[in-house]
């Protein structure tokens, strides 16, 4: 799954530990999300969502042909 | 549930690791001798006792984790479940075919091996997902 996690992150100057604290979890997994070896479970993607002020399906994209 | 400390859990596995190492030297040994059949048993299985404590604290260590953190312990005691498993069975086939003569203490090695193929699988997937070797990420 394709996202935006890293450039939403970058534009509001937060390091991948910050992000990690805002929405509880570690900074590992933050970092395995961004570089797309982890898809975040629902619950996860609609706080990174809110975090960010936007819409679910803007931040996360599946792959073509998944 | 919350976060928990990388350092203090290292430390609470220490301490019971010490336990179970004087344990296994003072207290074990004794069991051969002892007199009464519940005594014997008693001092034969005392150093189960650390080892279940250890096996709580990595039981709460996983509730503790995070989504990927918990992924990554439950892949890996996935993984060693499987080996050690499989490698059980070969070598309980070859014992009940008197291919191998083996004694029931062999069993002692069951656990340490478990723990052995998770802590490498876990280094591993560690490696994979975050790029990084250490188990750290409950902090």
């Amino acid at each position: 799954m394709k996202n935006r996690v890293r450039e939403l992150r970058e534009a509001h100057g937060w390091s991948q530990a910050t992000l990690a604290e805002h929405v509880d979890v570690s900074r590992q997994t933050i970092n395995a999300i961004e570089t797309g070896k982890y898809d975040p479970s629902l619950p996860l993607a609609f706080k990174l969502a809110r975090l960010f002020k936007q819409r679910i399906e803007t931040m996360f994209e599946p792959d073509e042909g998944r | 549930m919350p976060r928990f400390s990388y350092k203090r859990y290292n430390l609470y596995v220490l301490l019971l690791m010490a336990v179970y190492i004087a344990v296994l030297f003072w207290l074990w040994p004794l069991a051969r001798g002892a007199g009464e059949t519940w005594w014997k048993i008693l001092l034969a299985i005392s150093p189960v006792l650390p080892v279940a404590a250890v096996i709580a604290l990595m039981a709460h260590r996983v509730l503790a984790s995070d989504e990927l953190q918990r992924r990554l312990h439950l892949m890996a005691l996935g993984i060693a479940t499987a080996t050690v498993g499989t490698l059980s069975l070969v070598g309980g086939f070859l014992a009940a075919a008197k291919v191998w003569s083996v004694g029931g203490d062999v069993l002692i090695w069951v656990f340490p091996a478990l723990c052995l193929v998770y802590g490498v699988s876990r280094m591993a997937l560690s490696r994979w997902y975050t790029g990084a070797w250490g188990v750290r990420g409950c902090e």
